[in-house]
């Protein structure tokens, strides 16, 4: 009769977590206005509002639907998503009108799947249904008269005044594919029966639909110029081959075909080669195609370590300060502290992911979860890498913070899918409906 | 609004989130060390030799050369081909990875598929939802067939 106390105590701690992420979102929303006109912002109590409205609507839904669920992951993203908007607000208030839109059917969709996926065990029988779900996302954007190309990527889809990227679902969706179809070749694929070169390799007709599903999605996604995407892709499948089959091989497997196909991509697309040349040395195209990159890192420059403050900076300098940019935005007006901040809770939100997956007693929620854990770490590390040139820009959202509708209800669905695993860890698969 | 007001509450806010990020670290080291959440509550009471007795049992029936061997159910037990199940059929190949479980619940045993390719069989018909077992009852998986008892 553990179960109960330990849901009550990740239920308080939840509470209380989320008191303190609600006072950061209304305390840097207040902050902002006080630097930009020396009043308290006009809508103050509808933000309060809307803040309080929607995480405690969350809350009850897990309170109701997944009691036993992990109590730090959603106060985390919370957070972030209160540090994103605020930053968002600041920058462009119109963005920020649309954005708080998809906050709210963002949490719309978290509630939603907690409702209605009551068991693990649903999403895992249709993988195939989800693999094809999958494909056609990805593909829908090249489809003439739907798609649409903004900022050089074709990825978005257009239905009547409806923007979204279908791509987002697709990630959710091909990662339940993987985590399904892995768990059931599981064997087949790290035992191994063709040798070549004194090593052993699983045959390839066990690796075939998996190299089909992953070459597909790659190639539709280098079509549409998103590398970003493709990147996550190739590198949350080669760590979920991994973590399924505990061969290094296919560590290094991927890490072959990724030099491979980088090599390819830099020879073939002008767009890859501007990347690399900003990466190696932007500065002598300061105001070309460097901008964006020199424009990041004197945001960070300026903020110094504790940040000109919330509404000091000019972040707007910055193209794309609000998507793929807001880190250095935050970067700019909270300095290193707050980045140190941002940093530290996605290593929190990545741990409490992955420990989701290691108590978790079923083969199929901890490969899922593992991925997940793995999409989220990776997304991070691919965009602050890349505005802080670490590793060459691709452009990719920062998850919960970045301004971007499809994605944050993509991360929401994400989330929920995480707390649904965590609360069967403990309390086991729904009760049967039982035949007499 | 001076600089200087502007540069406190910032840090105070910077504080805040810093306060916060301690107690997830804080909840988190908890729930590793694993016992002061649980700790208020009494231990579960070993099970006492009668309530073990009164237990359910697989016995299996067919094929001949496993003819004998009991399984207790104690909570539940997975059937299947994988090496992590309590029960592993790994020779037979009509039996899929997880096939099926059975598990007690308020001193009744229950069977339920766990989405086997091949089916579960109780007394010849085909499980479809869980299902209670009763003394005597005949589960068939794969090629090989248990008997209920307890």
């Amino acid at each position: 009769m553990r179960t109960p106390t330990l849901a009550r105590h990740r239920r308080n701690v939840e509470i209380t977590l989320g008191l303190l992420t609600i006072i950061v979102t209304v305390g840097g929303y207040v902050l902002v206005a006080l630097a930009k006109n020396s009043t308290l912002p006009p809508d103050l109590y509808l933000l309060l509002a809307a803040v309080v409205g929607l995480y405690v609507l969350a809350h009850l839904t897990i309170r109701r639907f997944a009691p036993a669920a992990d109590g730090t992951l959603l106060p985390l993203a919370a957070l972030l998503n209160g540090i994103g908007f605020v930053t968002i607000a600041r920058l462009d208030r119109n963005l920020a009108r649309i954005q708080s839109v998809w906050v709210a059917v963002g949490v719309a969709a978290f509630i939603a799947t907690l409702v209605l996926v009551r068991d693990s065990r649903m999403v895992e029988r249709y993988r195939y249904t989800f693999a094809l779900l999958g494909i056609l996302c990805l593909l829908l954007p090249l489809v003439p008269g739907v798609g649409q190309q903004i900022n050089g990527a074709r990825l978005w889809v257009r239905f009547g005044a409806l923007n979204f990227q279908p791509g987002e679902a697709a990630k959710v969706l091909l990662v339940i594919f993987f985590a399904a179809y892995l768990v059931d070749k599981r064997e087949l694929l790290s035992s191994g029966s063709v040798r070549v070169a004194g090593m052993y390799f699983p045959a390839l007709r066990h690796l075939g639909p998996l190299m089909l599903a992953w070459g597909f999605s790659i190639i539709v996604m280098v079509q549409e110029k998103d590398l970003g995407s493709s990147l996550l892709f190739f590198a949350v499948f080669s760590a979920m081959l991994y973590m399924a089959t505990n061969r290094g091989v296919y560590l290094l497997g991927g890490l072959v075909l990724f030099v491979i196909g980088a090599v390819i991509a830099y020879h073939l697309f002008t767009h890859v080669q501007v990347r690399v040349t900003t990466w190696i040395n932007p500065w002598p195209k300061a105001r070309g195609e460097g901008y964006q990159i020199t424009q990041s890192w004197f945001a960070f420059g300026t903020g110094g370590v504790a940040g000109t403050g919330l509404g000091l900076g000019s972040p707007d300098k910055i193209p794309n300060a609000a998507t793929d940019f807001i880190f250095s935005a935050i970067g700019e007006e909270l300095g290193l502290v707050g980045t140190m901040a941002i940093v530290l809770s996605y290593v929190l939100l990545v741990g409490s992911a992955f420990r989701v997956a290691v108590d978790s007693v079923r083969n199929f929620s901890k490969l899922f979860a593992a991925g997940l854990a793995t999409i989220f770490g990776i997304q991070t590390l691919i965009i602050m890498g890349g505005v802080t040139r670490l590793i060459p820009l691709t452009g990719i959202t920062l998850p919960f913070v970045s301004y971007g509708g499809s994605s944050l209800v993509a991360n929401f669905v994400l989330l929920a899918l995480l707390l649904r695993i965590s609360h069967e860890t403990v309390a086991g698969p729904p009760p049967p409906r039982v035949r007499a | 609004m001076s600089e200087g007001v502007l540069t406190v509450l910032k840090f105070c806010l910077l504080a805040l989130v810093y306060l916060f990020l301690a107690r997830v670290v804080w909840v988190v080291g908890l729930e590793l060390r694993g016992t002061p959440v649980a700790a208020d509550v009494p231990p579960e009471p070993a099970p006492s030799r009668s309530s073990r007795r009164r237990s359910y049992r697989l016995t299996i029936v067919e094929p001949a050369s496993e003819r004998g061997s009991a399984y207790v159910v104690d909570g539940e037990l997975t059937i299947g081909r994988a090496g992590g199940c309590h029960i592993t059929l790994s020779s037979d190949t009509f039996v899929s990875q997880v096939h099926a479980r059975v598990f007690e619940r308020d001193g009744d045993a229950y069977l339920e598929d766990l989405g086997s390719t091949n089916g579960t069989f109780l007394n010849g018909a085909q499980v479809t939802e869980t299902t209670r077992l009763k003394r005597g009852d005949h589960v068939q998986i794969g090629e090989t067939e248990f008997e209920v008892a307890r």
